[in-house]
């Protein structure tokens, strides 16, 4: 009976993590812009529904640079650009980790570890000007060549793109 | 005869200050290197004894009404005469290379006496390797590009004219990729490949110009450059308009994916940042000086729409992405 019952319980234990492992979490989202859903992550697909700006959705699963998401009638792919990720509000997973991770968790203030402090306005207004540190910096300079052979190294390889220009929507 | 002597010594000026900024450019100096040495030597007094003896400088940006007044009040009176006498000395209309260059350290040396770099040199070449081979992509390749990280756990970046950029300890921990550095740093060469701050800057010589604020018997090559970054190195963090940040998002993807990146390294960077409060100390001032994310995200987002359908194979190298000692 307990031997039968082992792979069952395995099965549903096994369950949530399946669940974490195929989507990128049942995250939150909200359209940055009026969109439609496709049936397929491409641009050419059939269009299933779509989205207005500030609509909230839920982020199923990632594929390329497409995002598919539900809303509240339907299913579909977008362009990962339309879709700001987490919820509007400030206290989603994601910020909280973030927060923990760098010592800023709950107050709101610095927690620094290392004692350093911040760089605020008024600390950049008093600043003095340190020779040696920019010396420093200067002494990391790299000539075009050198980045070059970094890019190489990755094998990273330059396309043809042009500049982006500003989109309809962009007076703001 | 006075105005004679007076051209003669502002023409000698320019020559120095030349000769400043070519040795501070690490090239070498033809003519005078003895005086441009004492210039190099002033000019670091000056900004020293501008900070100094003024712990709180008026910025003439907190003061919009009585500068807006006394440049009328210079308009009406000499501007012509004050204007010649001091003003050959660094050509604000149109500054040379060199001289951008020498503006742009003077700024960064403050920005680093705010907040000196992470003492961690793999970190330091890493980011310049990065940052060189994206600028390379830029409109202006052939500047001496230098990018440094900075001991500050805030999030914030920062670029001053001719080619300085950098960024804080507190916003590299939140990268996660090679690509999203290269999309960083993309929007910090942009601010200087457009010149956005050095326009700030030269909006606000004109008004001091006008104003007489240089036009002192003994106004120097070297004061010039002091007064006009006055509030140190606030002004690589200053406020642009809404557009020269929209701007520079989009050239910052841009030169990010001519390089080889996936393109979505900014727009990864801006959902992380989205999502920080707005009463977080860290990005305070990163707030202060930028739209908020979102509407930079949208924005980018409008300005893609479907640009990127065909951008394929482009790389994060997470692999290789330098991670933090601390």
């Amino acid at each position: 009976m307990i031997k039968n019952l082992k792979p069952l319980l395995i099965t549903i234990l096994m369950l949530p993590m399946l669940h974490v492992g195929f989507s990128i979490a049942a995250e939150t989202g909200s359209a940055l812009k009026n969109d439609n859903l496709r049936a397929e992550p491409y641009a050419d697909a059939k269009i299933a529904g779509n989205f207005t700006r500030g609509e909230s959705l839920v982020i199923l699963q990632k594929k390329g640079a497409w995002l598919q998401v539900k809303t509240k009638k339907n299913t579909g792919w977008v362009r990962l650009l339309s879709v700001k990720r987490g919820a509007a509000t400030t206290t989603n997973k994601t910020a909280g980790a973030l927060a923990v991770a760098s010592g800023r968790a709950g107050t709101g203030q610095v927690v620094s570890t290392t004692g350093v402090r911040g760089l605020s306005e008024q600390d950049l207004k008093a600043a003095k000007f340190n020779e040696s540190e920019i010396k420093t910096l200067e002494s990391y300079t790299l000539s075009a060549e050198q980045g070059r052979q970094f890019a190489n190294a990755g094998k990273l390889k330059t396309i043809a793109f042009a500049n982006l220009k500003a989109g309809k929507g962009d007076s703001k | 005869m006075r105005a004679l002597v007076k051209n003669k010594q502002s023409n000698l000026a320019h020559k120095n200050l030349l000769t400043a900024s070519l040795l501070a450019g690490l090239l070498s100096a033809l003519s005078l290197p003895s005086a441009a040495f004492d210039l190099k030597g002033a000019l670091k007094d000056a900004v020293q004894k501008e900070i100094g003896q003024k712990p709180e400088p008026v910025t003439p940006a907190e003061t919009p009404n009585s500068n807006a007044s006394a440049v009328d009040a210079a308009t009406t009176n000499n501007t012509t005469t004050s204007a010649e006498a001091t003003q050959p000395a660094f050509n604000w209309k149109n500054p040379s290379k060199d001289e951008e260059i020498a503006l742009g350290r003077e700024i960064a040396g403050n920005l680093l006496g705010a907040a000196p770099l992470v003492k961690d040199a793999a970190l330091q070449k890493y980011v310049n390797a990065v940052g060189r081979w994206v600028a390379s992509q830029s409109e202006r390749p052939d500047l001496p590009w230098r990018f440094g990280v900075l001991e500050s756990d805030d999030l914030n970046a920062f670029a001053a004219p001719g080619g300085y950029i950098m960024l804080t300890k507190g916003l590299y921990r939140q990268l996660t990729n090679e690509a999203q550095l290269a999309g960083v740093l993309g929007h910090e060469i942009a601010h200087v490949v457009k010149k956005h701050q050095l326009k700030v800057l030269q909006k606000q010589q004109l008004l001091n110009a006008g104003a007489g604020f240089l036009s002192g018997k003994y106004a120097k090559d070297n004061e010039l450059i002091s007064k006009a970054i006055g509030s140190g190195a606030e002004i690589s963090a200053r406020s642009l308009d809404k557009s020269a940040e929209y701007e520079a998002d989009r050239l910052g993807l841009s030169y990010a994916t001519r390089a080889g990146y996936e393109p979505y390294g900014l727009p990864d960077v801006l959902q992380v940042l989205g999502h920080s409060s707005k009463n977080d100390d860290s990005v305070a001032l990163l707030f202060k000086t930028h739209p908020h994310p979102d509407e930079r995200l949208s924005a980018l987002s409008d300005a893609v729409g479907s640009r990127l359908d065909s951008v394929k194979n482009g790389k994060t190298l997470e692999n290789r992405f330098y991670q933090l000692k601390n």
